[in-house]
């Protein structure tokens, strides 16, 4: 009889709606947030001591990623004077709202990469908002809580963003712990080491900003007249302690 | 059973599940201790007692992967814990290459449960999940039966560990 019940419970949890059943994985994460972030503070700095060129190496990235992105928004306001010259336009991060969050915990496997953050829909989260890490788009806000949120990384199986590469849009599919960029013709030049673009999408990103570097570039097995691109995200994502949500139009 | 002492073990364990196991990952790959908990409770419990804690075990497994859909964990590790409460009756589970058996056959069935079930939901679900899935039976099955000292210290269990 017990068993019954049991099973029929959990049926039932198989069976609600995933936003209502997202609700008790929120609360957990609220609740055990406390010893959820000792404990990955304490994993990142039992991982590996981080040799001072680790440390600096990891600054440059980040300076290297900044830099990528003022590139790309320098050339877009060019683009933008040259189009619209003499018309009015706002400088594209004018009025745009950064809110930083903590990282609670860092779920990057086979199939899945997602982070849960210390802010929620009461600090003006909603689904969809970009995510910043070390400077590039790391993910976006996958599930809102009132003070928790999802973020779903650009190497989740299941995510898949609009991209610039080789001055093209394409769709980054997540693949584990890469990413890659299907159905791209060769006659596009592309090699590795170079950079990926989280595109523009409106009301969510006015700019594109750097999301990754191609990491390996060939052809394409079954069709060699496209590229098969594998993207590397431009920051080590679980040594990250805090992000930034983008907030294109806060209230 | 003392289910006060089984809430808080099993709320430090999921705690330890969900943040500090990555400290003793090996290519990603790490142990399940809430496996670990199912089979030892299935193992030492009553019928009725492996089939509460069972489906508790499951619910916390569940409720530590955020974004992910609750009720294949819960479903898959009760009536796998169930089933091997039932199956102590008959075989005595005692020494630790058996309760390594027990572990690694559990982990697997389990893993492959939710993968169904997930699939069942329309979750998503990747290619080489089959290969990570017996990685985390086998890292679980070495390390389970030294953890079942300790927790039947904590939980007062005094039959023969």
């Amino acid at each position: 009889m017990l068993l019954t019940w049991f099973t029929l419970a959990g049926l039932i949890f198989l069976f609600a709606p995933q936003r209502l059943t997202n609700k008790f994985q929120f609360t957990f994460a609220r609740i055990f947030r406390w010893p959820l972030s000792i404990g990955r503070n304490f994993t990142l700095s039992t991982r590996a001591q981080q040799p001072l060129t680790d440390i600096i190496s990891r600054r440059e990235s980040q300076y290297q990623n900044h830099i990528a992105n003022l590139r790309e928004e320098l050339l877009q306001e060019r683009q933008k004077v040259k189009k619209l010259s003499g018309l009015y336009n706002r400088y594209v991060w004018e009025g745009v709202k950064f809110v930083l969050a903590d990282v609670i915990t860092v779920t990057v496997d086979e199939s899945r990469g997602e982070l849960i953050i210390n802010r929620g829909q009461i600090d003006g989260l909603a689904k969809d908002q970009f995510v910043l890490g070390d400077n590039s788009i790391i993910g976006t806000i996958s599930e809102v809580s009132s003070r928790t949120a999802q973020v779903k990384l650009v190497t989740d199986s299941t995510s898949k963003i609009a991209v610039k590469i080789a001055g093209v849009g394409r769709v980054m599919q997540g693949n584990g712990n890469t990413a890659r960029v299907p159905l791209l013709p060769i006659k596009y030049k592309v090699k590795t080491g170079d950079i990926v673009l989280a595109n523009k999408k409106p009301g969510f990103l006015d700019v594109p900003l750097i999301a990754g570097r191609v990491a390996q570039c060939k052809r394409d097995d079954e069709n060699p007249s496209l590229w098969d691109i594998t993207v590397k995200p431009v920051c080590d994502i679980e040594r990250l302690n805090d992000v930034a949500v983008i907030i294109m139009n806060p209230q | 059973m003392r289910w006060f002492r089984f809430a808080v073990f099993v709320s430090l364990v999921t705690v330890l599940q969900a943040s500090l196991i990555d400290t003793i990952a090996v290519t990603n790959i790490k142990p399940d201790l809430l496996l670990i908990l199912l089979v030892f409770f299935a193992i030492y419990c009553s019928t009725t007692e492996a089939i509460i804690t069972s489906f508790t075990i499951g619910f916390a497994a569940d409720i530590i992967i955020v974004g992910s859909a609750m009720g294949p964990r819960i479903l898959s590790f009760g009536l796998l814990g169930t089933a091997l409460a039932y199956l102590g009756r008959i075989i005595t589970i005692r020494k630790m290459p058996y309760q390594s058996l027990a572990i690694f056959i559990t982990g697997f069935l389990a893993g492959a449960m939710v993968y169904l079930l997930s699939l069942l939901k329309g979750q998503p679900t990747t290619s080489g999940i089959f290969v990570s899935l017996f990685g985390t039976a086998l890292y679980s099955s070495v390390v389970g039966p030294f953890l079942f000292l300790p927790s039947a210290w904590w939980m007062r269990i005094r039959k023969r560990v």
